[in-house]
Formats: structure tokens, C-alpha cells, sequence
């Protein structure tokens, strides 16, 4: 007999893409007829507001849940944990070509301050970028699927009900309480169904058809710019928080650092994760793949040679420096240079090291590595 | 013109990047050839190639022809080990692109200063002679690897 029901929820990609809003609905599409799954589709994760009722649903939703979305997996993974919404990391087969021999390090610091309660369910997290083939997503949730049903031998998840009325448990549960006790919205009644796909509305003449009026429906929400901070990585060194000069970080009543106030984020900005030593700090949206949440086998091999080609000739932390610097004036401040907040390592003299190296020696690494 | 000069040689560890004496450079590793007054095709040097490798993609920001300011970003460049934000060299007009590259960009690592050549550029820009350009190259050669070992690393 067929276990609980699976839960995926699609974030939506940014504007109207249309190849990509296409494979949402081809995906969804697929899963809907589905009595595996429970399918929803929320906007795009990184663009809502904490209190969009998109989010509450998200928060709603207790047991394991697929999430398929436009970003890299850790982007989406800890832009969920920023919303509160959180689990262990859960492995998902489908993942971006990594290459021949870089397998997977698993070299996070050990001083990591990780995330914090942290509910025992899983929460798997997939690249729609990966591949353009719904197929190859529908197997993979079916394999996460088959997965999850094994673990619940050992784990019990809450009072989830499979029956025939109730698409699923998460539903009744988010419409009885509004899910919202929690973010001070008492005062709102959300429906939080509506984010749920429901196959009996759709036996009009393509499910797709549907689901595309579907998404219509709902409102487009503005998009955003901002730093999503990996506590598998981050030490709590405070760089960040010393380095940005424009309030975005804070720290919590554990003194944990947090990114505290969003939007006074400068677009397009990503000065604070050049700084940050451990590469905790993710903005999801930005072109470079090390900066934008990719795994660190992957990003680490591609080199950026946007300095080289007439970016500038400065490194990381002076790449930063001037980043921040236009900011600043952008906002009619002072321009600090390295003048403020940078630790200690960073303005000190460098470069003593590193200028003995042979040429030859440097052209055969990269040789090895194939660059 | 005088190009019967045999091309300037850089060596990039055991590497001889090729710099050919028939046109100018810009200080962001292109080469610009003059097809007639201030006329230029422009293309990624020797240098450019070798740090690049294998490039398989190769993406547009702007839509010829269009004006351009100097070090404005056009475009973005991907190899299986590299990635790059393209820059504008110099202040001028960009007349058109080498379509041929959208579909197929390997001519950039086969023939870069033949037929993978990126664009036309109109610009009265002063550009570097071939043998200051080697200079370029001779003083940012340290930076360059300690920029590329800090990626590696
Ligand atoms: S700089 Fe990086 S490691 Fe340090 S507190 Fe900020 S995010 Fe964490
Ligand atoms: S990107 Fe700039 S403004 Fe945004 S948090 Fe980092 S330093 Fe602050």
C-alpha cells in the first residue's frame, strides 16, 4: 500500500521566464496526477517577504518536503533556515556534473556554528537548472519518495492523514491555525490551501493550461537582494558584521550573527561575502557560482578571470573595498576605503607570501588542474 | 602596413603566448585589428586563451550596434575551468558581433586571431603597440598567478 504522501513544493522562477516557467508547469503537471505526491507552487523563495503567506506555508509544513527551485541547492537550503524553515540537508541524487575526480569534500570547519533547532525530517533541495527534462525530476522525487517511505519505519512524523478528502495533513493543519501565531500576522486568516495543487479542480482539458492560470493568479511579488548566511560554514567571526556598513547584519539573543535587516542590502552588492573567511555567506542571485551557493567542488574550479579581462586588477578584499566604497557614495557617505572594518589579516601588508613561486612550478599546477 | 615583423613571444611559464605584430592591444587582454580607420576587429589574445581554455559558452549583454564606455560590461564568457564578465577596451561604437562564435564558440581557442574574433569595434582609442603590451603582460604576470593560485587554493 502506498505510504504518506510526498510533499514538492516548486519555487517560482523570477519575471516571467518562459522556458522556465514552462518546465515549472511540466513538472507540476506530472506530479499532480500523481498519488505519491502533494504538489504546491509558492513564488520565488528568495523574493518573499517573512510574513508572505507563501512562507507561512512553507513553515506549515512539519514532515520531509521536496523544494525545487532556480538556485543552487545550499542557496535554497539556507534561505529556507533564514525563514525558519528547517531540516537536515536531505541528499538528492540530482545534482549539477561535478567534475571527474573533485568527489565531494566534506571539509566544512569544524568550528561551525550550524543552524539551530533543527527538527529531525529532511529536507531535499533541487536545482531546477540541472537539467531541462521534467522526467529526470519526477524520478527523482519518486526515489526521494521511496527513500522517506523506508525511514518511516524508524521515524514517526506527526498525525499526517493520507485519507481521501484531505489532499493532505499539512492543509488542515495550516487552515485551523492560520500557521501564523508565530510571525505576529494573528490579526490575517490565510488560506493556505492555496498553494496546493489540487488534481480534482483540474480535469479541464490540460492540467498545464491550469496550473499556468494558476500561477497567474497570483500576485508578483518584488524581488529582492540580500545575503543568506550558511551556518554549516560560518564561525560567528564577525567580519561581516564589522565590514558592512549599512546595518544589514545583527546577531540573535544567542549572539549568533544573523542578517538582520534585509533590505538595506545594496543591490547587486556582494562585497560582505569576499570578506567573509569561510565563504558562509551566499547571495543566491549573483552571476559567480562561489558566491552564488554553489558546492564548493564545483565552484572552486571555476576560476574568474573577470579581473584579468577588465573588472579590475584588485583582489577579493579590494574588490570589496570598492564595492563598498560606490555604495557608500551612492548613499551620499564618505567613501571609507580600507579604513574601517576589516579585520586585521586583510590590511596588513600582504603578499609576502606567494613571490617565490616558480613560474614553472605555477604553470604545472595549473596544468594538473587542467586550467 | 609593416606586419613582415615576426610576432613577440610571451612566456606564461612553459607556455609561448603568441602576440602578433599586425595590430594592437588593449590593457584587458584583447587584441584590436584596424580594418580601416578606427575600424577595429577585436578578439582575445594568446593569453586570454590559455587562462580561458576550452570555452563553450558565450553570451551578449548589449545588441549591435551600440555605444559603448570604456570597461562598460557586454558580455559574459564560460570555459569548464573559467568564467568571466567581458569588458569593453576603450570608448567607441560596437558595430557588430561574430555571429558565427554564438552558435559555435571554439574557433576562440582554434584560430583566435582569425576567425575567433569576438567583434568590430569603431573607436579612436589609443591602444597598446605589440611590444608594450608584452610589457602589460611582464608587469601583471605575478598578480595574474597570485590572483589565479588564490582561486586555486
Ligand atoms: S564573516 Fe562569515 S564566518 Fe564570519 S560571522 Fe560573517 S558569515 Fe560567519
Ligand atoms: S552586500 Fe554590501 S550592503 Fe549587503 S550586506 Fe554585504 S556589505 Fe552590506
Amino acid at each position: 500500500m502506498a505510504g504518506k504522501k510526498l510533499t514538492v513544493v516548486i519555487s517560482q522562477a523570477q519575471g516571467k521566464h518562459p522556458v522556465r516557467s514552462k518546465l515549472e508547469e511540466e513538472v507540476a503537471a506530472a506530479l499532480l496526477m500523481d498519488p505519491q505526491v502533494s504538489v504546491s507552487l509558492v513564488p520565488h523563495l528568495y523574493d518573499m517577504s517573512a510574513d508572505h503567506t507563501g512562507l507561512v506555508f512553507l513553515r506549515s509544513l512539519k514532515g520531509p518536503f521536496v523544494l525545487l527551485g532556480w538556485q543552487y541547492p545550499r542557496a535554497l537550503h539556507w534561505t529556507l533556515d533564514r525563514q525558519q524553515i528547517r531540516g537536515h540537508m536531505g541528499i538528492t541524487e540530482l545534482i549539477e556534473e561535478i567534475d571527474d575526480d573533485e568527489e565531494a569534500i566534506d571539509d566544512q570547519p569544524s568550528q561551525a556554528i550550524g543552524s539551530t533547532e533543527m527538527p529531525n525530517r529532511n529536507i531535499y533541495c533541487i536545482d531546477l537548472r540541472v537539467s531541462s527534462n521534467p522526467q529526470e525530476y519526477i524520478e527523482e522525487i519518486h526515489r526521494i519518495y521511496e527513500e522517506e517511505n523506508q525511514q518511516l519505519v524508524q521515524l514517526t512524523f506527526g498525525s499526517l492523514t493520507n485519507g481521501n478528502g484531505s489532499s493532505n495533513g499539512v492543509a488542515q493543519n495550516g487552515s485551523a491555525t492560520n500557521g501564523s501565531s508565530s510571525n505576529g500576522n494573528s490579526g490575517l486568516t490565510f488560506d493556505l490551501t492555496q498553494y496546493i495543487l489540487n488534481p480534482a479542480e483540474s480535469d479541464t482539458p490540460s492540467a498545464k493550461e491550469e496550473i499556468a492560470q494558476f500561477k497567474a493568479t497570483q500576485p508578483p511579488i518584488k524581488r529582492r537582494w540580500y545575503p543568506v548566511i550558511d551556518y554549516s560554514r560560518c564561525t560567528n567571526c564577525m567580519e561581516c558584521i564589522d565590514f558592512c556598513l549599512f546595518g544589514v547584519y545583527g546577531v540573535d539573543n544567542l549572539d549568533r550573527i544573523l542578517v538582520e535587516e534585509q533590505d538595506n542590502c545594496k543591490k547587486g552588492c556582494p562585497a560582505c561575502s569576499r570578506v567573509c573567511p569561510e565563504n558562509a555567506i551566499i547571495f543566491p542571485g549573483h552571476k559567480t557560482p562561489a558566491i552564488a551557493g554553489a558546492e564548493g567542488e564545483v565552484a572552486g574550479l571555476k576560476i574568474d578571470l573577470s579581473k584579468l579581462f577588465g573588472g579590475s586588477d584588485d583582489d577579493a578584499v579590494d574588490l570589496a573595498i570598492r564595492e563598498r566604497d560606490a555604495e557608500l557614495m551612492a548613499d551620499g557617505r564618505e567613501m571609507v576605503g580600507k579604513s574601517v572594518g576589516l579585520a586585521e589579516r586583510h590590511t596588513t601588508s600582504s603578499r609576502c607570501r606567494g613571490e617565490r613561486d616558480e613560474l614553472d612550478d605555477l604553470m604545472d599546477e595549473l596544468d594538473s588542474l587542467g586550467i | 602596413m609593416n606586419d613582415a615583423s615576426d610576432p613577440l613571444i610571451f612566456m606564461m611559464g612553459q607556455y609561448e603566448a603568441i602576440i602578433p605584430q599586425d595590430r594592437v592591444y588593449s590593457s584587458n587582454h584583447l587584441w584590436l585589428k584596424e580594418l580601416e580607420p578606427d575600424l577595429f576587429r577585436v578578439g582575445f589574445t594568446s593569453y586570454s586563451v590559455r587562462l580561458l581554455q576550452d570555452v563553450y559558452f558565450l553570451e551578449w549583454r548589449v545588441e549591435a550596434p551600440t555605444s559603448l564606455r570604456l570597461k562598460q560590461e557586454i558580455g559574459e564568457i564560460e570555459s569548464s575551468k573559467a568564467l568571466s564578465t567581458l569588458y569593453s577596451p576603450a570608448e567607441g561604437e560596437l558595430v557588430q558581433f561574430n555571429e558565427h562564435l554564438l552558435d559555435d564558440p571554439t574557433p576562440i581557442n582554434t584560430d583566435c586571431y582569425g576567425t575567433g574574433w569576438l567583434y568590430d569595434l569603431r573607436t579612436s582609442a589609443i591602444m597598446k603597440r605589440p611590444s608594450e603590451y608584452v610589457a602589460h603582460l611582464d608587469e601583471g604576470w605575478e598578480k595574474t598567478q597570485n590572483m589565479l593560485k588564490g582561486q586555486i587554493n
